[in-house]
């Protein structure tokens, strides 16, 4: 379904990301792991399209993306969820929500696409016309994850969920996102939450200084003595 | 003494109507399209003197209305798609194009400033439309100025839903709080910023022809609007559109109550209250 094939991307003359090869299959679920400051983000910054590859190449559904205008690549069925959610602020939760029906195919059908998300995230229902400034950080990131499910997408694209999350909750997020498969929903997710993230993953990849060092099952990497020392604490 | 409130009152809700108006039209270019449009004055300017123009081949200035709000949102659009967007990828922080920005305004003032005198002159110019005395309470008003504050409150009113309600308002508040993450969710972030500045000088158009119904106009009228803008873009907490238009209504009635106390002496309490508000609350009414 996505295809990155052996992309370099720069920021100005510093190199970011080397030759970066991965794929996502239909209604799988990938998980990129990685320290602070790997190149996770800019990985997933250049999937959905706000940074363009030096070189390489990514295909989605058959499809070049590389190098599109962002709204083409939304309209074509990604959602991104960045890092911390990032709700507008000033914004209620309906208001923030409808935003991400923004593409036409999905404004339509909004009304619909709500209720599923309200069905989902019960507590952004009771919010519902509360700014989102208000919200505490775990409201915030359902209320990121409902906005990106809004616009109809095939693949969503998760930047760090469990970022500064009490437990309980990064759970039950994490629930929220295994389910989505269940809908035909394809899912790549970014984390330096390794053993919550290998635990909900089919596959994974780690990445180390913009570089992609390992790949794998979930359950082998879980059992890789490297990745037990480095990123378990075992 | 009654009559005399509601003269005042009146006359104070017609300049704030227009104020609010061209407002909430800065408010725009600058909350959102990040251009402090030191040439908004001249959008004033061009709908004033487009209205009294067209009155010489006898169009209806309300007709005019349908003329010159297009014409100046088609300037504004075109002049952001090129000038302001050029300066905007060309800059290194949000920071340096404003401040670039603010300066490619100004030397739009003083080019449409120069064309509009090469077009039609310094003169004043006024023309005559719904001049007859229409009584509200026992005070005695010129029509129209009834009609022109009835579409500064209509066009500002529709303007707010638009904001409020529509798909495309709803895309440009979201550009306005986090242009980035608006971009994620498939906005056009071009296509937006040079619509709102579009926008911006349509308010700028619609104020200046209802201020051309009751006043007399010229090619130089735009700086002084242009400073009163600023001062309730900033009482108002800048880039707030709601706070841009309860500013313009509250500037409006103060202006109306010192012309009367002592004409000429408007614009000075302008400033002072513009002076006090820096002082006291720095973030304007509805600011953060
Ligand atoms: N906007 C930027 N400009 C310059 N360098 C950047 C920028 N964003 C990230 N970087 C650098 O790129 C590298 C990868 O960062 P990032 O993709 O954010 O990592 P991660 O998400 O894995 O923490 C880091 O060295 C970071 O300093
Ligand atoms: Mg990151």
């Amino acid at each position: 379904m996505l295809e990155v094939s052996n992309i370099d991307v720069f920021y100005g003359k510093i190199q970011a990301l080397w030759g970066v090869s991965l794929r996502v299959d239909q209604e799988e679920i990938v998980a990129l792991i990685g320290a602070n400051g790997a190149g996770k983000t800019t990985l997933l910054n250049t999937i959905g399209g706000s940074l363009r590859p030096a070189s390489g190449n990514v295909m989605f559904l058959g499809k070049k993306i590389a190098g599109l205008a962002l709204p083409a690549i939304v309209e074509s069925g990604i959602a991104h969820i960045p890092e911390g959610g990032k709700p507008f602020p000033d914004m209620s939760v309906r208001e923030n929500l409808e935003m991400g029906a923004y593409p036409y195919r999905a404004w339509t059908r909004k009304e619909e696409t709500l209720k599923q998300v309200y069905h989902i995230f019960p507590r952004l229902r009771e919010r519902e016309r509360q700014l989102a400034r208000t919200l505490s950080g775990g409201e915030k990131q359902m209320l990121a994850m409902g906005r990106g499910l809004m616009s109809k997408p095939r693949l969503c694209l998760f930047d760090e969920p469990s970022y500064g999350l009490a437990p309980i909750i990064l759970l039950e997020l994490f629930r929220v996102i295994k389910s989505l498969r269940e809908q035909g929903l394809t899912v790549f997710l970014i984390e330096q939450n390794v053993r919550h993230s290998l635990e909900i993953a089919d596959r994974a990849y780690v990445m180390e200084n913009g570089r992609i060092t390992s790949e794998g099952k979930s359950k082998e990497l879980l059992q890789n003595d490297h990745i037990k020392k480095a990123y378990l604490g075992l | 003494m009654i009559v005399e409130i509601l003269d005042i009152v009146i006359a104070g809700l017609l300049l704030g109507g227009l104020y609010a108006l061209i407002a909430m039209g800065l408010s725009l270019q600058y909350g959102v399209a990040r251009v402090l449009n030191i040439s908004h004055g001249e959008f004033i300017m061009l709908g004033a003197l487009g209205a009294w123009f067209l009155f010489g081949f006898g169009v209806n200035p309300l007709v005019s209305l349908a003329i010159c709000g297009p014409v100046t949102f088609i300037i504004g659009f075109l002049l952001y798609r090129t000038v302001f967007t050029r300066l905007r990828t060309s800059s290194a922080s949000i920071g340096a194009y404003e401040g670039s920005s603010m300066l490619a305004s100004f030397g739009l003032l003083f080019i449409i400033q120069s064309i509009a005198l090469i077009a039609w002159g310094s003169g004043i110019k006024g023309y005559t439309y719904l001049a007859f005395p229409v009584n509200v309470g026992g005070a005695l008003f010129a029509a129209n100025r009834l009609v022109a504050l009835a579409f500064a409150v209509f066009l500002g009113l529709v303007f707010y839903f638009f904001l409020v309600r529509t798909r495309l308002g709803k895309a440009i508040r979201a550009a306005a709080q986090d242009p980035a993450t608006a971009g994620l969710m498939g906005v056009n972030i071009n296509q937006v910023l040079a619509l709102c500045f579009g926008l911006g000088a349509m308010m700028a158009g619609f104020a200046g022809l209802l201020i051309s119904i009751c006043y007399p106009v010229n090619t130089t009228m735009g700086l002084e609007y242009t400073i009163i803008t600023i001062i309730v873009v900033v009482l108002g907490g800048l880039g707030s559109i709601p706070g841009s238009f309860i500013g313009g209504f509250i500037l409006g009635l103060i202006g109306s109550i010192v012309t009367y106390l002592e004409p000429g002496l408007s614009l000075a309490a302008y400033y002072v209250l513009f002076m006090l508000l820096l002082l006291v609350r720095p973030t304007g009414i509805l600011g953060k």
